[in-house]
Protein backbone atom coordinates (compact mmCIF):
# COMPACT_ATOMS: atom_id res chain seq x y z
CA UNK A 1 0.00 0.00 0.00
CA UNK A 2 1.62 3.12 -1.67
CA UNK A 3 -0.64 5.94 -0.23
CA UNK A 4 -3.95 5.58 1.75
CA UNK A 5 -4.99 9.10 1.82
CA UNK A 6 -5.40 8.65 -2.05
CA UNK A 7 -9.09 10.10 -3.41
CA UNK A 8 -11.37 7.98 -5.31
CA UNK A 9 -13.59 10.50 -5.59
CA UNK A 10 -11.48 12.51 -8.06
CA UNK A 11 -10.76 9.00 -10.35
CA UNK A 12 -12.42 9.28 -13.58
CA UNK A 13 -11.94 5.32 -14.19
CA UNK A 14 -14.72 5.37 -10.69
CA UNK A 15 -17.11 8.02 -12.19
CA UNK A 16 -16.74 6.04 -15.74
CA UNK A 17 -17.44 2.90 -14.16
CA UNK A 18 -20.54 3.78 -11.96
CA UNK A 19 -22.04 6.04 -15.03
CA UNK A 20 -22.01 3.35 -16.81
CA UNK A 21 -23.22 0.38 -14.13
CA UNK A 22 -26.17 2.98 -13.71
CA UNK A 23 -27.06 3.69 -17.33
CA UNK A 24 -26.51 -0.32 -18.22
CA UNK A 25 -28.77 -0.95 -15.25
CA UNK A 26 -31.30 1.82 -16.13
CA UNK A 27 -32.25 0.53 -19.64
CA UNK A 28 -32.34 -3.28 -18.87
CA UNK A 29 -34.86 -2.33 -16.02
CA UNK A 30 -36.93 -0.30 -18.82
CA UNK A 31 -36.48 -3.26 -21.61
CA UNK A 32 -38.10 -4.84 -18.51
CA UNK A 33 -40.62 -2.78 -17.65
CA UNK A 34 -41.52 -2.24 -21.89
CA UNK A 35 -42.57 -6.09 -21.44
CA UNK A 36 -44.30 -6.43 -18.20
CA UNK A 37 -46.49 -3.61 -19.06
CA UNK A 38 -47.50 -5.60 -22.62
CA UNK A 39 -48.95 -8.53 -19.95
CA UNK A 40 -50.76 -5.35 -18.08
CA UNK A 41 -52.47 -4.04 -21.35
CA UNK A 42 -53.21 -6.72 -23.40
CA UNK A 43 -56.89 -7.49 -24.26
CA UNK A 44 -58.08 -9.89 -23.03
CA UNK A 45 -60.70 -12.84 -25.08
CA UNK A 46 -63.43 -14.19 -24.86
CA UNK A 47 -62.54 -17.63 -23.35
CA UNK A 48 -61.06 -14.74 -19.99
CA UNK A 49 -64.22 -13.31 -20.12
CA UNK A 50 -66.44 -17.20 -19.79
CA UNK A 51 -63.57 -18.75 -17.67
CA UNK A 52 -64.01 -15.56 -14.92
CA UNK A 53 -60.20 -14.65 -15.57
CA UNK A 54 -59.59 -10.70 -14.92
CA UNK A 55 -57.71 -8.59 -17.27
CA UNK A 56 -57.30 -5.07 -16.99
CA UNK A 57 -58.88 -4.76 -20.82
CA UNK A 58 -61.32 -6.93 -21.31
CA UNK A 59 -62.28 -8.54 -24.85
CA UNK A 60 -64.82 -7.31 -26.95
CA UNK A 61 -67.42 -9.50 -26.38
CA UNK A 62 -67.28 -7.89 -22.92
CA UNK A 63 -70.58 -5.47 -24.22
CA UNK A 64 -72.48 -9.08 -23.90
CA UNK A 65 -72.14 -8.75 -20.13
CA UNK A 66 -73.93 -5.98 -17.05
CA UNK A 67 -70.94 -3.74 -16.29
CA UNK A 68 -70.73 -2.57 -13.06
CA UNK A 69 -68.48 -0.48 -10.72
CA UNK A 70 -67.96 -1.39 -7.30
CA UNK A 71 -65.90 -0.04 -4.96
CA UNK A 72 -62.93 -2.49 -3.66
CA UNK A 73 -61.69 -1.76 -0.38
CA UNK A 74 -58.83 -4.12 -0.97
CA UNK A 75 -57.68 -1.78 -3.46
CA UNK A 76 -59.06 1.52 -2.23
CA UNK A 77 -61.04 2.78 -5.18
CA UNK A 78 -63.60 1.37 -7.67
CA UNK A 79 -63.21 -1.40 -9.95
CA UNK A 80 -65.67 -2.32 -12.98
CA UNK A 81 -67.07 -5.65 -12.35
CA UNK A 82 -68.28 -7.63 -14.87
CA UNK A 83 -71.62 -8.89 -14.09
CA UNK A 84 -74.31 -11.56 -16.26
CA UNK A 85 -75.05 -11.37 -19.56
CA UNK A 86 -77.18 -8.53 -20.57
CA UNK A 87 -78.30 -8.47 -24.08
CA UNK A 88 -76.40 -5.24 -26.21
CA UNK A 89 -78.75 -3.86 -28.47
CA UNK A 90 -81.57 -6.41 -28.02
CA UNK A 91 -79.09 -9.57 -29.00
CA UNK A 92 -75.74 -10.92 -27.84
CA UNK A 93 -73.10 -10.09 -30.23
CA UNK A 94 -70.19 -13.19 -31.47
CA UNK A 95 -66.47 -12.54 -30.91
CA UNK A 96 -66.22 -10.99 -34.73
CA UNK A 97 -69.16 -8.83 -34.71
CA UNK A 98 -68.14 -7.38 -31.29
CA UNK A 99 -64.83 -7.10 -32.38
CA UNK A 100 -66.11 -5.30 -35.48
CA UNK A 101 -68.14 -3.14 -33.58
CA UNK A 102 -65.84 -1.66 -31.55
CA UNK A 103 -63.40 -1.40 -34.36
CA UNK A 104 -65.82 1.08 -35.80
CA UNK A 105 -66.51 2.92 -32.88
CA UNK A 106 -62.91 2.98 -31.97
CA UNK A 107 -62.23 4.62 -35.80
CA UNK A 108 -65.72 7.02 -34.97
CA UNK A 109 -64.04 8.33 -32.21
CA UNK A 110 -60.55 9.30 -33.92
CA UNK A 111 -62.66 10.74 -37.07
CA UNK A 112 -65.21 12.52 -34.95
CA UNK A 113 -62.43 13.60 -32.98
CA UNK A 114 -63.99 13.33 -29.47
CA UNK A 115 -60.69 14.04 -27.72
CA UNK A 116 -60.64 17.18 -29.20
CA UNK A 117 -63.63 18.01 -26.17
CA UNK A 118 -63.76 14.70 -24.06
CA UNK A 119 -61.36 12.57 -22.01
CA UNK A 120 -60.76 9.25 -22.76
CA UNK A 121 -58.66 6.87 -20.38
CA UNK A 122 -57.14 9.94 -19.60
CA UNK A 123 -56.24 11.31 -23.26
CA UNK A 124 -58.39 14.56 -24.36
CA UNK A 125 -60.01 17.80 -23.14
CA UNK A 126 -62.05 18.84 -20.25
CA UNK A 127 -63.99 20.77 -22.20
CA UNK A 128 -66.84 18.24 -22.09
CA UNK A 129 -67.39 15.22 -19.83
CA UNK A 130 -64.99 12.76 -19.52
CA UNK A 131 -65.94 9.48 -20.76
CA UNK A 132 -63.76 7.07 -19.51
CA UNK A 133 -66.84 5.35 -17.30
CA UNK A 134 -69.77 7.49 -19.59
CA UNK A 135 -71.37 4.26 -19.64
CA UNK A 136 -71.77 3.69 -16.19
CA UNK A 137 -72.85 7.58 -15.84
CA UNK A 138 -76.26 7.15 -13.12
CA UNK A 139 -77.63 9.70 -15.68
CA UNK A 140 -77.50 7.42 -18.58
CA UNK A 141 -79.39 4.50 -16.29
CA UNK A 142 -83.27 3.56 -16.20
CA UNK A 143 -84.48 6.58 -14.51
CA UNK A 144 -81.95 8.89 -15.10
CA UNK A 145 -82.27 11.98 -16.68
CA UNK A 146 -79.94 11.45 -19.96
CA UNK A 147 -81.71 8.40 -20.79
CA UNK A 148 -85.28 10.14 -19.74
CA UNK A 149 -85.02 13.01 -22.14
CA UNK A 150 -84.38 10.31 -25.39
CA UNK A 151 -87.54 8.30 -24.34
CA UNK A 152 -85.76 4.72 -24.80
CA UNK A 153 -85.41 2.17 -22.23
CA UNK A 154 -81.86 1.21 -22.21
CA UNK A 155 -78.55 2.92 -22.00
CA UNK A 156 -76.92 1.73 -25.31
CA UNK A 157 -80.47 2.95 -27.52
CA UNK A 158 -80.75 6.04 -25.30
CA UNK A 159 -76.55 6.89 -26.15
CA UNK A 160 -77.14 6.05 -29.62
CA UNK A 161 -79.97 8.28 -30.05
CA UNK A 162 -78.10 11.30 -28.46
CA UNK A 163 -74.95 10.83 -31.00
CA UNK A 164 -77.02 10.82 -33.41
CA UNK A 165 -78.80 14.30 -32.51
CA UNK A 166 -76.63 15.80 -30.14
CA UNK A 167 -77.85 19.26 -30.51
CA UNK A 168 -81.47 18.57 -29.70
CA UNK A 169 -80.65 17.39 -26.05
CA UNK A 170 -79.75 20.09 -23.46
CA UNK A 171 -77.07 18.08 -21.81
CA UNK A 172 -74.27 20.12 -20.58
CA UNK A 173 -73.28 24.10 -20.07
CA UNK A 174 -71.62 23.63 -23.25
CA UNK A 175 -73.93 21.45 -25.43
CA UNK A 176 -72.69 18.94 -28.17
CA UNK A 177 -72.83 19.82 -31.84
CA UNK A 178 -74.26 17.93 -34.65
CA UNK A 179 -71.49 15.64 -35.87
CA UNK A 180 -73.65 14.01 -38.63
CA UNK A 181 -72.97 10.14 -36.61
CA UNK A 182 -74.78 7.59 -38.37
CA UNK A 183 -76.90 4.76 -36.42
CA UNK A 184 -74.33 2.69 -37.28
CA UNK A 185 -71.46 4.71 -36.61
CA UNK A 186 -73.34 5.16 -32.73
CA UNK A 187 -73.70 1.80 -32.18
CA UNK A 188 -69.99 1.57 -32.72
CA UNK A 189 -69.65 4.55 -30.49
CA UNK A 190 -71.35 2.86 -27.80
CA UNK A 191 -69.58 -0.13 -27.53
CA UNK A 192 -66.55 1.37 -27.20
CA UNK A 193 -67.72 3.27 -24.20
CA UNK A 194 -68.96 0.23 -22.97
CA UNK A 195 -65.86 -1.50 -23.58
CA UNK A 196 -64.03 1.39 -21.85
CA UNK A 197 -65.97 1.42 -18.98
CA UNK A 198 -64.87 -2.45 -18.67
CA UNK A 199 -61.02 -1.51 -18.43
CA UNK A 200 -59.43 -1.66 -15.16
CA UNK A 201 -58.32 2.03 -14.58
CA UNK A 202 -56.96 1.82 -10.93
CA UNK A 203 -60.20 4.03 -10.14
CA UNK A 204 -59.58 7.00 -12.77
CA UNK A 205 -61.51 9.14 -13.41
CA UNK A 206 -61.95 9.94 -9.17
CA UNK A 207 -64.82 10.59 -7.47
CA UNK A 208 -67.40 9.08 -9.80
CA UNK A 209 -71.24 8.80 -8.28
CA UNK A 210 -71.28 6.28 -5.75
CA UNK A 211 -75.35 5.45 -6.33
CA UNK A 212 -78.12 6.88 -8.13
CA UNK A 213 -79.63 8.38 -5.30
CA UNK A 214 -76.38 10.43 -4.77
CA UNK A 215 -76.02 11.37 -8.12
CA UNK A 216 -79.69 13.07 -8.17
CA UNK A 217 -78.62 14.57 -4.54
CA UNK A 218 -76.11 16.54 -6.72
CA UNK A 219 -72.98 14.26 -5.01
CA UNK A 220 -69.75 13.86 -7.04
CA UNK A 221 -69.88 12.41 -10.66
CA UNK A 222 -66.61 11.93 -12.57
CA UNK A 223 -67.51 15.31 -14.87
CA UNK B 1 -43.96 -3.30 3.77
CA UNK B 2 -45.05 -6.53 1.80
CA UNK B 3 -48.62 -6.88 1.53
CA UNK B 4 -50.78 -9.32 -0.24
CA UNK B 5 -50.52 -8.77 -3.83
CA UNK B 6 -53.23 -6.42 -5.10
CA UNK B 7 -52.64 -5.86 -8.79
CA UNK B 8 -54.92 -7.19 -11.48
CA UNK B 9 -52.33 -9.30 -13.33
CA UNK B 10 -49.53 -10.25 -11.56
CA UNK B 11 -45.81 -9.40 -11.88
CA UNK B 12 -42.70 -8.99 -10.16
CA UNK B 13 -42.81 -4.85 -10.24
CA UNK B 14 -46.64 -5.71 -9.40
CA UNK B 15 -44.73 -7.32 -5.99
CA UNK B 16 -41.89 -5.02 -5.60
CA UNK B 17 -44.91 -1.93 -5.69
CA UNK B 18 -46.70 -2.60 -3.00
CA UNK B 19 -46.23 1.10 -0.90
CA UNK B 20 -44.23 4.19 -1.45
CA UNK B 21 -40.98 3.17 -0.74
CA UNK B 22 -40.57 -0.60 -1.64
CA UNK B 23 -39.84 0.42 -5.05
CA UNK B 24 -37.35 3.33 -4.13
CA UNK B 25 -35.37 0.94 -1.73
CA UNK B 26 -35.58 -1.68 -3.80
CA UNK B 27 -33.81 0.24 -6.85
CA UNK B 28 -31.53 2.17 -4.74
CA UNK B 29 -30.17 -0.84 -3.27
CA UNK B 30 -29.32 -2.44 -6.53
CA UNK B 31 -28.01 0.42 -8.24
CA UNK B 32 -25.89 1.94 -4.63
CA UNK B 33 -24.60 -1.39 -3.81
CA UNK B 34 -22.60 -1.96 -6.67
CA UNK B 35 -21.11 1.24 -6.87
CA UNK B 36 -19.15 0.57 -3.13
CA UNK B 37 -17.93 -2.05 -4.47
CA UNK B 38 -16.98 -0.42 -8.00
CA UNK B 39 -15.49 2.38 -5.55
CA UNK B 40 -13.47 -0.16 -3.03
CA UNK B 41 -11.94 -2.07 -6.31
CA UNK B 42 -10.78 1.70 -7.76
CA UNK B 43 -9.69 2.61 -4.51
CA UNK B 44 -7.26 -0.50 -4.05
CA UNK B 45 -6.55 0.53 -7.96
CA UNK B 46 -5.20 4.14 -7.13
CA UNK B 47 -3.71 2.59 -3.52
CA UNK B 48 -1.09 0.24 -5.53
Amino acid sequence: MANENVSVWTSIPFWRRSAAWVTGFAVILLIWLTFDTLGQITMGTDADLKNGVTKRVPGPTVINYHIDYKMSQKRGHEVPVIGEKQPFFGKEWSEQEAADLLHLGKLTSQAKNCMNCHTLLGNGAYFAPDLTKAWLDPAWQNGGPLQGMTGKNTVEEAMAEFLQHPSQYPTHARMMPDLGITADEAKGLVAFLKHMSSIDTNGFPRNFSKTVDQFKAGGTNAH
Amino acid sequence: MIEPLTDVVPSFFAVLNQGPLTLTIFLHTVIILPMFWIYKQEKAKLNK
